[in-house]
């Protein structure tokens, strides 16, 4: 008889848990969660380079005598831009040698290698534009 | 895109010459948070302009030479000449190297957290992707006999047009096999898609150019991949009416934002106004059955048995139907439409014609038996129509041409036949075929 009884009460609590379960998953669904498993996936970004980082060029102490090439790179408006520039420094600074130059290579990132020749030989500094 | 601050960056550490780049305001976080710390000199001396300067007049320019930056607060010509001669800072003349981290190798979550995490973290088009679980890459790998750590190549948010004698103005960011295999699961590909892919990603050309033009890329596919994978080149080629059709484009997009860090808005992506065709790109198979020409790869001199595709750069394309001269008349001379249509694109890509098989059996007929006699028509001077302005190249020599002609030689007009038979419709666009790769090799 204590057998039967002990049996009957197994029975009646597995079916609890086992209606039961459904009602949490509808009661979590209803408040907009849903009982998810956690995985792995694989990240899909690729290998940045190494950044090596590069001295700068000193200053001189002033532009006065010294020679600052205005290099167009060839964006539009750039050569008005430059012009003004020029302009400017021929009013407000008479004694700096301003030099006007068109990069050449034909497109912004192409190298001019007689221009950076010429660069290295005559300029003290360099206002390049212009970045768009 | 700022060449210009890669240039003065080479003029300071390799000419010793001190610099100020000119840079429109527009493009500070660019510069700032990406350029200059990549190129290795973060404290460059850059002037910030009141953007935009193009297509101002002198009278203006000369006013805002004297007013303030709007990055710095600074008058900008003071700034300029103060960038020039201020003495170095220790932080300026700081060398050494950074290895810079693209995160973690994996992630765990649930799947709608990976989902949001993936969005957050900018790793996908913003459209839900698949998980790239071990083991759906692991099926997708076994879409090509290479070993999944063999390095397919490199990618950068631009490649200059020149080649190797221009400047680089984005790092080069490497991929392996496996890297393009989980792209790959996250686009929706199959694994017998791989070749194609890998072929893709070998060139190293980004999917999403920075330019801010807002470009767009394609893909010319040919040869037997092309029913193997079951890409569409009847009706609709061009739309997303198959599962290669339509995921081989967002693969290559999702490789290029994850694996060639290209297309974060404000850094490696400037286009303007954006195009829509980069969701997916313009992916065509040629209708090699139904076009009356050889196929696109085999006048490239790759055989008919070979499958190759060519990568394309430019504007994108759109209906011929919206030219101008596409008129409607019951006798259409559709080979002097191409033409004229040709004659307008711009010189910068030249001109990609995607014909439909009638269309181009009509131009057959009308005495094109090749591509190449037809696209010595398209290069003619067109009779009864003005010249344009002469090209302004520095090597053009001679009088200029009597007729209306394209701005671009022969290379730069391509012509793909695809699509269905159903009706006269076609598409062109000005865009670059630069360069065709085969695919057999990544199988």
């Amino acid at each position: 008889m204590k057998w039967h009884i002990h049996a009957a009460l197994i029975v009646a609590l597995c079916l609890g848990l086992f209606c039961s379960l459904p009602a949490q998953n509808n009661q979590a669904q209803a408040q907009g969660r849903t009982m998810q498993e956690k995985i792995t996936v694989l990240s899909p970004m690729g290998k940045p380079p190494v950044i090596v980082l590069k001295p700068m060029a000193p200053r001189p102490a002033s532009l006065e005598g010294k020679t600052v090439y205005l290099v167009n790179d060839g964006y539009l408006g750039t050569d008005l831009l430059l012009g003004e520039m020029e302009s400017w420094f021929k009013a407000n600074m008479p004694k700096v040698n301003v030099v006007y130059r068109v990069k050449g290579g034909g497109g912004f990132t192409a190298e001019d290698p007689k221009l950076w020749a010429e660069i290295k030989e005559k300029a003290d500094a360099v206002v390049m534009g212009m970045g768009h | 895109m700022s060449a210009v601050v890669a240039h003065c960056i080479n003029i300071e550490s390799k000419l010793n010459v001190p610099t100020v780049p000119l840079i429109t305001s527009e493009f500070h976080t660019q510069v700032k948070t990406h350029h200059t710390i990549q190129k290795g000199m973060p404290h460059l001396r850059v002037t910030y302009l009141i953007s935009p300067v193009w297509g101002k007049k002198t009278e203006r320019l000369r006013k805002e030479i004297v007013m303030k930056s709007p990055v710095s607060g600074k008058m900008i010509m003071q700034e300029i000449v103060e960038g020039l001669t201020r003495p170095l800072s220790a932080e300026e003349k700081k060398t050494g190297t950074i290895e810079p981290s693209a995160g973690p190798d994996r992630f765990t979550d649930t799947p709608d957290n990976l989902q949001r995490m993936f969005m957050e973290k900018r790793m996908t088009d913003y459209m839900p992707v698949i998980l790239p679980t071990e083991q759906k890459v692991a099926e997708m790998l076994k879409g090509t006999s290479h070993a999944p750590d063999e390095v397919v190549g490199k990618m950068a948010a631009h490649t200059a047009m020149g080649g190797e004698d221009n400047v680089e103005v984005f790092e080069h960011w490497s991929y392996t096999v496996k890297t393009v295999a989980i792209n790959a699961v996250m686009a929706g590909c199959r694994p017998e898609y791989m070749p194609v892919l890998l072929a893709v990603a070998s060139t190293g050309k980004e999917a999403i150019s920075v330019s801010d033009n807002s470009f767009t890329e394609g893909l010319i596919i040919n040869g037997p991949i092309r029913d193997e994978i079951k890409l569409n080149y009847g009706l609709g080629a061009m739309g997303p009416f198959s599962q290669a059709n339509s995921t081989i484009g967002r693969a290559w997009n999702l490789l290029s934002i994850n694996a060639g860090n290209c297309g974060r808005v404000g850094t490696t992506y400037m286009g303007t106004v954006g195009n829509p065709m980069n969701w997916n790109n313009v992916i065509i198979a040629e209708n090699e059955k139904d076009s009356p020409w050889r196929p696109f790869h085999v006048r490239r001199g790759f055989k008919p048995a070979e499958s190759v595709v060519t990568l394309c750069e430019g504007w994108g394309v759109l209906s011929a139907k919206n030219s101008k001269y596409s008129v409607w008349q019951k006798e259409m001379d559709f080979p002097g439409i191409v033409k004229r249509i040709v004659n307008d694109q711009d010189g910068l890509f030249g001109a990609l014609v995607v014909l439909n098989p009638t269309v181009a059996a009509f131009i057959k007929e009308a005495g094109f038996d090749t591509v190449e006699k037809f696209t010595e028509y398209l290069l003619a001077p067109a009779e009864g129509q003005p010249a344009p302005p002469p090209p302004k190249l520095p090597d053009s020599k001679g009088p200029a041409p009597k007729g209306k002609m394209p701005r671009f030689g022969r290379l730069q007009v391509n012509i793909v036949v695809t699509g269905g038979s159903n009706n006269n419709y076609w598409s062109y666009g000005g865009m670059a075929c630069r360069q065709s790769v085969p695919i057999d090799k990544w199988r």
